[in-house]
């Protein structure tokens, strides 16, 4: 079983499909569920997981929703949070959850103090609310933080360890003004890596609550296909999380050019090349299907 | 300048690992954690800068090119209480590689875990960890597997969580403490739960070799090594 545990999918902006605009996803812009079904099914992937883009409020998910309920136990969604609601996150959480097939919610910041030799108090920081509830209703955090916040996490998750937590793309935290997009319309981040945030994350494998992704190679990459300059990497998050706790995704649909959906498949393979087959099975679907427990039929 | 005993250096050929009590004290501690402090206060708003870009780390500031800032940094590099140590077992023909004017925030994980810093292929590479304020145990204290820097130690195992290390040993000490260890052994620094960061200096040395000498390295302080012994151990002369 294959799962690809982080894309997105999005439709043309309509009134029946309301989101946000941007470069990279323009009004008449789409990348279509069933596009992506016809990846996977070309290149044997069972499930993945429909992370939100294209607006926090609830009405912006309504491609995703249509998208989970249409294609049943072939996916699950991530959600986003409006941050005028995060102090008070709980009917949004629910009414998304409801609707069924999300079981979780994207942050891009965790909102405590950025200088580390201050007290933390987790109770201060702004999405704390969110933590306290995915600890109550049992909704993963899926987790793309920035630099900045990268150092009050593990007192987050010290104070929430039955809380999923999944980090996004390779564990990496980007820095201020890191974001860019290359002439293929991908992301671009510009970071060292191994990230410096490193130290402030890579002993969060001590808590059985966090699982990593890897994914966004091309993004960090200072080459093309395989990336090869982030096998360490790799491995140094293996040695860590262990195959259990990895998740191989590709980032639909910013891939499909460059360097194409079926060579993101191999790249485990390549990056990872003395995986024993348990491992391998492990990464490429049955840690996340365990993690995010994905249901068993397709 | 101080010298190992016999019982001090079978010590550390068995443990690879020593630790000094009291090994500054008075005046001189007095005015190290004064010079800490303010090197610190200077540099702080730069390394705030670099988390959010995310070019420097938060889980440990590092005061930098302290060597520059003030000459009582440099006098720490070849300080007598442990520097004939670190002769002793180099026998005599030490380098410094660089000097770590560390705080350690509070945090719930270690920001290293248990490591070696160099395989056995590298010369003998040794640090001394000065404490600059009293370190608890769990305030970030040192923590090393005394045997494991001997050949036959075998491979690094990974442990969660970190104190359950198979015979490990804590290093809480007072200000002023240093622990002097062997590179090739397991090593950590220690969660820091306590509501103080940790302050400590660590400096690193290895046994001369052709491949590490960089004698540009220290070039920015060439006028305070003056004496044959500092131009060797700052590496400013290739042989």
């Amino acid at each position: 079983m294959i799962v690809d545990a982080h894309v997105h999918v999005f439709a043309k902006k309509t009134t029946e499909f309301p989101r946000t605009v941007s470069p990279q996803y323009p009004e008449d812009g789409e990348a279509p569920v069933e596009l992506l079904l016809e990846q996977m099914e070309s290149n044997g992937v069972d499930q993945a997981v429909l992370t939100q883009i294209g607006g926090p409020e609830l009405e912006h998910h309504t491609y995703l929703q249509h998208c989970l309920k249409t294609y049943p136990n072939r996916f699950l969604g991530i959600g986003l949070i409006p941050k005028e609601k995060w102090h008070a996150p709980e009917d949004h959480m629910d009414r998304l959850a409801e609707s069924g097939g999300i079981v979780g919610f994207r942050l891009f910041e965790v909102g405590g103090p950025i200088d580390p030799l201050v007290p933390m108090d987790v109770t201060t920081f702004s999405t704390y609310p969110i933590w306290k509830y995915a600890a109550e209703k049992d909704y993963v955090i899926w987790l793309y933080s920035c630099a900045r916040d990268a150092h009050q996490i593990p007192f987050l998750v010290q104070a929430f360890p039955n809380v999923r937590v999944v980090f996004n793309h390779l564990m990496v935290c980007p820095g201020e003004n890191a974001f860019a997009h290359d002439d293929k319309g991908r992301p671009r981040i510009q970071t060292p890596m191994p990230p410096l945030t490193r130290y402030s994350m890579l002993g969060l494998h001590e808590f059985p609550n966090v699982a990593v992704k890897l994914a966004g190679q091309y993004a960090f990459s200072q080459e093309d296909w395989p990336y090869n300059d982030l096998e360490r990497w790799h491995k140094t998050l293996l040695g860590k999380f262990g195959a259990e706790r990895l998740m191989w995704a590709t980032d639909f649909p910013w891939i499909l050019e460059d360097p194409g959906y079926g060579k993101l498949v191999k790249v485990i393979d390549a990056l990872l090349p003395d995986l024993d087959s348990e491992q391998r099975d492990l990464i490429m679907g049955e840690a996340a299907r365990r993690f995010l427990r994905f249901p068993e039929t397709v | 300048m101080k010298r190992p005993t016999d019982v001090e250096r079978q010590e550390w050929e068995d443990n690879g690992v020593l630790f000094l009590e009291s090994a500054i004290v008075g005046e001189e501690l007095t005015r190290l954690q004064a010079l800490f402090d303010r090197s610190a206060a200077e540099a702080k708003e730069d390394w705030l800068a670099g988390i959010a870009k995310g070019t420097k780390p938060a889980a440990h500031f590092d005061i930098p090119n302290p060597l520059e800032k003030d000459d009582f940094f440099i006098d720490l590099i070849d300080h007598p209480s442990w520097y004939g140590y670190l002769m002793d077992f180099s026998d005599e023909d030490l380098i410094l590689l660089g000097p770590q004017v560390r705080t350690l925030p509070v945090l719930p994980i270690s920001y290293v875990g248990w490591h070696p810093d160099v395989p056995h292929t590298t010369p003998l590479h040794m640090k001394a960890q000065i404490y600059v304020e009293d370190v608890p145990a769990n305030g970030g204290a040192f923590g090393y597997v005394p045997g494991s820097h001997k050949p036959d130690a075998g491979a690094c195992p990974v442990v969660r969580p970190l104190d359950t290390m198979p015979g490990h040993k804590v290093y809480p000490g007072k200000a002023g403490d240093v622990v002097l260890f062997n590179s090739y052994g397991w090593h950590t620094s220690m969660v820091n739960t306590s509501i103080n960061p940790r302050k400590s200096i660590i400096l690193i040395y290895e046994k001369w070799s052709k491949d590490r000498v960089a004698t540009d390295r220290y070039v920015g302080i060439a006028d305070k090594c003056t004496t044959p012994d500092r131009r060797r151990l700052f590496s400013l002369d290739a042989r």
